[in-house]
C-alpha cells in the first residue's frame, strides 16, 4: 500500500454485506417473511429513530444506555431504536388501538446497541420477529415458540434447541422463601449474570432454611424433559410458582400438538430479564454459535407504560447469527445460479438484447455483454463469471 | 471445530500458576489426555477415547475463548473474570489459587485515609476492577494501564499507587509497599459458555458434581 493513501475506515461495529452475504442474507430474511405471513401476520415498519423518551419506556430503560442517542433542530434527544418491542408497544397502544384487541405482527429490520460487538452481531444488526398482543392464553406462548422453531427450519437450521423457561417459577420461590429485598435483589442479579459461586455466597449468609437454599440453587440447574417438571412441583410450595409450571406444562402440551416438542427443553434458569418479562421466556441455541440464536417471551407490562394494557408475547432471531450458524455448520444456502450470459458481436446487439429479455420473461438469470465480443472472449466472460449456459450472437 | 462439535467437551486452561492445579484437579475425575503440558508445543491436545480437547491459553485471553464458544469451560482466577467481564457461566469456586486484589503504596508516601489518595495516579493491570473501586469509593484518581511489574511504578514515580494481586505480601515487603486497601479476594473459578452450558448440560452438571464431591473428599482428610 502506498503511504498517504487515504483508506476509508468503516465507524466501530459496522459492517458491509457483500454480494454473496448480502444474498444469503435476503434469502434467509424472504423465508422469514413468508413463514410469519403464512402464519397470519403482518408486517409492520416503524421509524429507525424516535424520541428517547418514547424507547426508554418501561422495559426499555435498560437498552437505553446502550442507545445511539443524539439531537435534533430543537434540541429534543433521539435515539436510534435498540429493539423493535418498544416501537411495536407504542404503535400498537395508539395508532393500532382501534384494530380489535388481537394483533399479529412481524418485523424484518435493523436495530442499533453502542456495545462491544459480538460474534455474528455488531453495534447495528439485524432482526426478525413477532409480537402477539392481546392474547394471555398459554395458546398464545406456544403459538410463538413453534413459529420459533419453524423459523430456524425455514432458516436451513437443523440441529438446535429451545429452551424454555418462566421467570414467575422464580418470582414464587423467592416470595415463599423469607429473603429480604435486597437479597432477593442480589439474587436475581447473580441469575442473570450466571454467577452460581456468587448465589451460593449469598444463599449461605442469609440464613434462610438450608432446604430453601438447596431449592434456589439448584434453579440454575433445572434443565430437562417432562421429568423435571414433576421434580420441581416437589420443590416448591407456593401458587405463583406453581402456576409458572402450570403454565410450561400448558404449552409443552400445544407444543407437541405443533409436532415440534422435540426441540424443546425446559430450563427453569432461563431468565433474560426480570424487569421485562412476566412470564414464559425462551431462548434457542445451535452448536458453534456461543451466543443464543434468538429469543422472546411474555411481557405483559410493556404496553400499560404506552397507556393501553395488553398482554404481549413475541421473539426475536438475529439475522447474522443465522447466517454464521449456517456458514459454521457448512450448511450452504441453494442460491439461485447464473444461467445464461448473452454475448454478442458488432452488429447482433438488438438480437442479443432481444433474447436476454425474452428470456429473463421465463425466470432466467440472464446477464448481458455490454461490449462486442467474439466467440472465444464471449465463452471466456462465460466461464469466467459462473454462467452455466451461454448465447451468442454474431460470426 | 471446538465447541460446535457436539460430541467433544472442550477445555480451556490458562497458562501460569493456575496450570498445574487444574490440570491435577480436571486429571481426578477423569479429564485429561496424553501430553497435557504448559509447555506442549501442540495448541490443542486430544484425548480421543473420552472425547476431551484441551487448549491452552494466555490467562487474560481465556475469558473470551469461552465467551464466544470457541472453548466450552474453562479455569480462570475471578480476579481475571472481574477484569475482563465476560458473558459466562461462573460454575464453581476452585478454592485454589487464592490471592486478593488490594490497593498499595510505598511507605513514604502513606497517608491518614483513602480518600486523601484522591486526584492521584493509579498503576495497575486490572483497570476495571481499580475503577470500579475508587468509584464505589466517591474517590476520584488517574489509571495507568501497565502490563506487569506493577511495583516499578511508584518507585521510579510513574504512579503514587498501585492496584495489584498478592498472594504473600512478599514482593510488596520487598519493594517498601504497604498495604492500605482491600478490594476483593479471588480463586479459580471453573466457568462455561452459555451455549454449551445448555446444549451440553449433562456432561458438565456431571463434572461439577465429580469436582465437588473430590474436592469434599480432599477436604475432608
Amino acid at each position: 500500500m502506498k503511504k498517504n493513501q487515504f483508506v476509508p475506515q468503516l465507524p466501530y461495529g459496522t459492517r458491509d454485506f457483500l454480494p454473496k452475504e448480502a444474498k444469503h442474507k435476503r434469502m434467509v430474511e424472504e423465508s422469514l417473511a413468508k413463514l410469519f405471513s403464512s402464519w397470519g401476520y403482518d408486517e409492520i415498519v416503524t421509524p429507525t429513530f424516535e424520541y428517547l423518551e418514547t424507547l426508554s419506556v418501561s422495559g426499555g430503560a435498560e437498552l437505553a444506555e446502550t442507545m445511539f442517542k443524539f439531537f435534533d433542530k430543537k434540541n429534543s434527544i433521539l435515539a436510534l431504536r435498540a429493539d423493535m418491542t418498544t416501537p411495536i408497544a407504542r404503535v400498537a397502544a395508539t395508532r393500532l388501538r382501534d384494530n380489535g384487541p388481537l394483533q399479529r405482527l412481524f418485523y424484518l429490520t435493523n436495530v442499533f446497541r453502542h456495545e462491544e460487538a459480538q460474534a455474528g452481531r455488531q453495534c447495528e444488526f439485524y432482526q426478525a420477529g413477532v409480537e402477539l398482543l392481546g392474547e394471555a392464553d398459554a395458546a398464545a406462548d406456544a403459538e410463538v415458540v413453534a413459529l420459533a422453531v419453524q423459523a430456524m427450519l425455514d432458516a436451513g437450521l437443523t440441529n438446535f434447541q429451545i429452551g424454555l423457561g418462566q421467570v414467575e417459577f422464580i418470582n414464587g420461590l423467592m416470595q415463599e422463601s423469607g429473603l429480604s429485598k435486597e437479597e432477593c435483589q442480589q439474587i436475581k442479579h447473580c441469575m442473570v449474570t450466571r454467577d452460581l459461586v456468587g448465589l451460593e455466597t449469598i444463599l449461605a449468609v442469609s440464613g434462610v432454611a438450608e432446604k430453601t437454599q438447596q431449592v434456589i440453587k439448584s434453579i440454575p440447574l433445572l434443565h430437562g424433559k417432562e421429568e423435571l417438571l414433576e421434580k420441581a412441583y416437589g420443590m416448591i410450595n407456593n401458587e405463583v410458582s406453581r402456576a409458572a409450571l402450570d403454565n410450561l406444562a400448558h404449552i409443552y402440551q400445544l407444543l407437541k400438538y405443533y409436532g415440534v416438542e422435540q426441540y424443546v427443553n425446559f430450563d427453569l434458569g432461563i431468565i433474560r430479564d426480570f424487569d421485562y418479562y412476566t412470564g414464559m421466556v425462551f431462548e434457542g441455541y445451535t452448536p458453534g454459535l456461543g451466543f443464543p440464536i434468538c429469543g422472546g417471551g411474555r411481557y405483559d407490562n410493556m404496553l400499560s407504560s404506552f397507556g393501553a394494557a395488553c398482554p404481549a408475547t413475541g421473539f426475536a432471531l438475529g439475522i447474522e447469527r443465522i447466517l454464521l450458524a449456517l456458514l459454521r455448520q457448512e450448511i450452504d444456502p441453494d442460491c439461485n445460479e447464473r444461467e445464461v450470459y448473452v454475448g454478442w458481436n458488432n452488429g447482433s446487439l438488438h438480437k442479443a438484447i432481444q433474447e436476454a429479455v425474452k428470456l429473463r420473461q421465463l425466470g432466467k438469470t440472464v446477464e448481458l455483454a455490454l461490449t462486442a465480443q467474439n466467440r472465444e472472449q464471449a465463452v471466456e466472460s462465460q466461464k469466467g463469471r459462473g454462467f452455466a449456459e451461454i448465447i451468442y450472437f454474431g460470426d | 471445530m471446538t465447541s460446535s462439535d457436539m460430541d467433544y467437551l472442550t477445555i480451556a486452561l490458562p497458562k501460569g500458576k493456575l496450570f498445574g492445579l487444574s490440570a491435577d484437579l480436571l486429571a481426578k475425575v477423569g479429564y485429561t489426555a496424553e501430553n497435557l503440558s504448559e509447555k506442549s508445543r501442540k495448541l490443542i491436545i486430544s484425548n480421543e477415547k473420552e472425547k476431551i480437547r484441551f487448549i491452552i491459553t494466555k490467562t487474560a485471553d481465556l475469558p473470551t475463548y469461552v465467551e464466544y464458544g470457541a472453548a466450552d469451560i474453562g479455569v480462570i482466577g475471578k480476579d481475571v473474570l472481574l477484569e475482563e467481564g465476560k458473558d459466562v457461566y461462573e460454575l464453581l469456586d476452585l478454592k485454589f489459587g487464592y490471592c486478593r486484589m488490594m490497593v498499595a503504596v510505598p511507605k513514604a508516601l502513606k497517608r491518614e485515609k483513602l480518600s486523601d489518595y484522591a486526584h492521584l495516579r493509579v498503576a495497575t493491570k486490572f483497570p476495571h476492577i481499580a475503577e470500579r473501586f475508587f468509584r464505589s469509593q466517591g474517590i476520584q484518581v488517574e489509571f495507568i494501564k501497565l502490563n506487569g511489574s506493577i511495583e516499578l511504578a511508584p518507585m521510579v514515580g510513574l504512579a503514587e499507587l498501585i492496584v495489584d494481586i498478592v498472594e504473600t505480601g512478599r514482593t510488596l515487603k520487598e519493594n517498601n509497599l504497604e498495604e492500605i486497601a482491600q478490594i476483593v479476594p479471588a480463586t479459580a473459578r471453573l466457568i462455561a459458555n452459555r451455549v454449551s452450558f445448555k446444549m451440553k448440560f449433562d456432561r458438565i452438571n456431571k463434572l461439577v458434581e465429580d469436582l465437588k464431591s473430590v474436592m469434599a473428599e480432599e477436604a475432608a482428610q
